[in-house]
């Protein structure tokens, strides 16, 4: 009863989160949007590649700094969407407390909420993914993808995330309305820590410490050995973690992704306690 | 009691100015994350280039290119976008009940978030220059003062343009800053010389005022660099950004009435949840 | 002479779907012909969706007519918006605008100042109305620590810090208790008496408020405006009726009402936990008292009590609608 209840607040939150990202506009700009966005973040990184290289976009790195910074994308908006919904609806709307009290699973509602965001980051990245290849040479080939290695990570990954910004949004209740800043900030760690678009070899030792204790660090690396084996083994200098092996890489990630979801479900839990201690709930912080 | 039409315009400036300022005092945890946020992206950034061991300058550019996003975030969700939230929180059409210019209130909302984004772009450059050891050779002072003022004058200009947008829309403006982050960056050359984009795109790109300011900025702190780096001359982009001073203020006047004007005639100004 | 505080012609608004898809037009004022002198205390009744806000926002300069003319302090609203904007100001019931960061003087000073007018000026004017509407200890509070009352009052204290020649009033005392309604009511009144040429425009769903507060009253509906006299005036509308209310157990079947000879109008509200009806009559012959009666026995109920009234603006509003408020 319990899974059913759960599984129609989830759907009617998604299609609630479908209405919210998509009815502003007509379909045709919408569409546009969700392309022109991953787009023209991931050519910020090609045209920073090209003055430098001068147009060689065969290299094994230039695959690896595309492919990182396209599945950084879920990073990006999965912990953004997931806390998005806590702030919006708390600040803009001011439907959060109607919800918050209503008989249901509140991360669940959260969750079928951030689905569509979800599924939209996710065409934006195939999309990504499709033009880096076609245009630009990328190194995946449908033939050489391992897809158990790909599949797994990727789902283990989004649950985590997922969980993550949950974690993120509990704090959203306890700060003002730039707790946008929180996730911005975390994702920007796991940007410039995991691996995202250089290898971590680059940074500093006491850095590339942290880069091992971080989820998204073996989670990089797990889709980028899914989804181009070869091109791996070929950066320059490695990728900071070519010692371990497929198993093992899993299991890091694994065994980290675990850690950081028991971690963010104690945060989300006190964070509401103390929310609710405070009154919390249903300010606003406008300025 | 009541003043001149300028001084009564500079009221509402400093009124609107006020609750950015005192917010700011009153919640302080955006120091922390309008410090270690940008920060966070440039050293990506450098590292990138670091790692594809590109000429130090590039890793100036970088750092250059992290401090003016503060401006131009100020720009898009700071003011453009603005209207939008005054308006899902009933404060818009109080706003525009009063006899008041409405380039004032964004006025004030600008120099109210001045604190924070002048912090941003500091910290930035500071923090950046120390921590990739980073040296700027900046050649001329008074142009670099120059170009600064005309940069962010014709900038919150264009912003005053963008936010008369929100009196008719709804979320369809809100999307539309959304969807001018990235590709400003990219179009704007925000983190890599402009020039690679082509002329063509590069002379495009300048209608932004921060694409040439950003250009001359980079030149004045890398003389050196700047005939294989700038796209146009110093001068030259200095005289564009006067022209697009005076263009983008006569032109968000002109939108903001016309704007208003219309949601006026649609029933759309005051309408929430577009 | 000054012109009018506001006055209309054939003053038309609708509103069209910005799709097809998302329905039909609507016409929310349809031919308003409206005066209100300066110094006026005007009230504006009607149902929900009746057009009383969408007409206070053409006034206010938030809204363009589709057609027609309004002009306020003599000043066309399409045209002139500017030197109206100097003369008015606006409070509506269930605001929520301000900065929930911001303490409450704070937020009322902020306002001022869209006004041009000096701080020293407007600070005194906010403690003097602060103290006025009982929220002096609040003043340094944070607007969203406050109650949905106090919030209310920092309102209306909004509105009338600026000292505008017109203000035009929403509801203001909607969702608030007794007391505040009171004191808000009780400003009011002082403030047209005691200002010089001070208008007010107030809108309404509170007959009582209405009545007590308003020297004349526009009964609008559809986006038309049924009646505009004073209170006395309009009651005269059914002084030649008669006024029953009748209270009896449930009754199932009113519709038979309707076919009682005698009875002009009536409208009913059934209270499911008591198990009752309370029916509200307006008659043009005394004597369909024992029909009614009759009828309601026959059809399975029993009459708990019976009254003749004196007739209210809500009889005169049954009368010229059909329907009471809801």
């Amino acid at each position: 009863m319990a899974v059913k209840d759960d599984l129609k607040t989830f759907k009617i939150a998604a299609w609630l989160g479908w209405q919210m990202e998509s009815n502003w506009t007509d379909p045709f700009l919408f569409a546009t949007y969700s392309i022109v966005r991953p787009i023209a973040g991931t050519l910020i990184l090609v045209f920073m590649y090209l003055v430098i290289t001068s147009g060689d976009t065969g290299s094994a790195f230039f695959s690896y700094m595309y492919v990182g910074n396209a599945f950084y994308m879920f990073v990006a908006e999965v912990l953004f969407g997931v806390t998005w919904v806590i702030h919006d609806d708390r600040e803009h709307f001011m439907t959060l407390k109607q919800v918050y009290i209503a008989p249901i699973h509140f991360y669940t509602y959260v969750f079928g909420r951030a689905a569509i965001k979800i599924a939209i980051v996710s065409t934006g990245i195939l999309i990504t993914l499709a033009f880096g290849v076609a245009v630009l040479g990328v190194d995946i080939a449908l033939a050489s993808i391992d897809w158990p290695l790909f599949i797994i990570s990727l789902v283990l990954g989004l649950i985590m995330l997922c969980v993550m910004g949950l974690a993120m949004g509990g704090l959203t209740f306890l700060t003002a309305k730039h707790e946008m800043g929180i996730n911005e900030g975390v994702a920007g760690v796991f940007y410039v820590l995991s691996g995202v678009i250089f290898p971590i070899t680059i940074l500093p030792a006491w850095a590339q410490s942290v880069s091992m204790v971080l989820p998204v660090t073996y989670w990089m690396e797990a889709l980028r050995r899914g989804l181009m084996p070869a091109s791996m083994s070929e950066i320059a200098g490695g990728t900071g973690l070519e010692h371990l092996g497929n198993l093992e890489l899993m299991g890091a990630l694994a065994l980290s992704a675990t850690v950081f979801l028991l971690l963010s479900v104690a945060v989300f839990n006190y964070a509401d306690k103390v929310a609710r201690k405070k009154g919390k709930i249903d300010w606003t912080s406008a300025y | 009691m009541t003043d001149s039409w300028v001084v009564m315009n500079l009221r509402a400036i400093k009124g609107r100015a006020y609750p950015r300022v005192i917010g700011s005092t009153r919640e302080p945890s955006w120091v922390f994350f309008e410090v270690a946020l940008p920060l966070l992206t440039v050293a990506a950034y450098a590292y990138i280039y670091k790692f594809m061991n590109a000429p130090a300058e590039f890793v100036g550019y970088v750092i250059l290119g992290g401090a003016m996003t503060a401006f131009w975030l100020n720009i898009l969700w700071a003011m453009a976008s603005q209207f939008y939230w005054e308006k899902e929180i009933g404060n818009l059409s109080l706003f525009l009940m009063a006899p008041i210019s409405r380039m004032s209130i964004l006025a004030g909302m600008a120099v109210g978030g001045l604190l924070a984004t002048t912090l941003r772009a500091t910290t930035t450059i500071v923090i950046g220059t120390v921590v990739f050891a980073i040296t700027l050779n900046l050649s001329d002072p008074a142009m670099l003062v120059v170009v600064f003022f005309l940069t962010m004058v014709s900038l919150y200009g264009m912003g005053m343009m963008f936010a008369s947008l929100y009196l008719l829309f709804g979320r369809e403006a809100y999307h539309m800053s959304n969807l001018m982050s990235e590709p400003v960056y990219l179009v704007s050359g925000f983190y890599f010389p402009v020039k690679a984009l082509g002329a063509f795109v590069a002379a495009g790109a300048s209608v932004i005022p921060i694409t040439l300011g950003l250009d001359a900025l980079r030149q004045l702190f890398y003389p050196s660099t700047s005939g294989k780096d700038g796209f146009l001359p110093v001068e030259i982009e200095a005289l564009v950004l006067a022209g697009l001073c005076v263009f983008f203020l006569i032109l968000s006047k002109y939108c903001l009435d016309y704007m208003e004007m219309l949601g006026k005639r649609t029933g759309r100004l005051t309408l929430r949840w577009q | 002479m000054k012109a009018a505080a506001v006055e209309t012609k054939s003053l038309t608004r609708v509103f069209h779907p910005k799709k097809k898809k998302e329905g039909k037009s609507v016409t929310a004022l349809e031919n308003v012909d409206l005066r209100i002198d300066r110094g006026e205390l005007f009230g504006l009744l009607g149902p929900n969706g009746a057009g009383k806000t969408t007409l206070l926002k053409i006034l206010s300069t938030l809204l363009l007519q589709t057609s027609g003319k309004a002009y306020v302090a003599g000043f066309d609203v399409e045209t002139q918006y500017h030197e109206i904007r100097k003369r008015i100001n606006m409070v509506s019931g269930g605001e929520i605008s301000g900065y929930g960061l911001l303490t409450v003087k704070e937020n009322l000073w902020m306002f001022t100042q869209f006004y041009g007018i000096k701080s020293s000026v407007a600070l005194q004017r906010i403690d003097e109305l602060l103290v006025r509407f009982g929220l002096l200890d609040k003043k340094d509070e944070k607007v969203r620590t406050l109650s949905t009352g106090q919030r209310q009052k920092m309102n209306v204290i909004r509105g009338f810090a600026t000292d505008p020649e017109i203000i035009f009033l929403d509801e203001p005392t909607l969702g608030l208790d007794v007391n505040a309604s009171r004191t808000i009511r009780d400003y009011i009144l002082e403030w047209v008496r005691e200002g010089e040429n001070k208008t007010v425009l107030l809108t309404t769903h509170y007959m009582a408020e209405a009545d007590q507060l308003c020297g004349r009253i526009a009964i609008i509906d559809d986006g038309r405006i049924l009646a505009c006299d004073t209170p006395e005036n309009l009651k005269k509308l059914v002084r030649t009726s008669t006024t029953l209310k009748l209270d009896t157990t449930f009754l199932n079947n009113k519709q038979v009402l309707n076919s009682v000879k005698g009875v002009e109008k009536f409208t009913y509200t059934d209270d499911a936990e008591r198990n009752m009806t309370s029916l509200r009559f307006v008659l043009d012959d005394e004597a369909a008292v024992s029909d009614i009666v009759s009828e309601i026995v026959a059809n399975g109920a029993r009459i708990l009590g019976l009254r003749k009234t004196e007739p209210t603006l809500e009889d005169v509003f049954i009368k010229l609608v059909g329907k009471g408020f809801e």
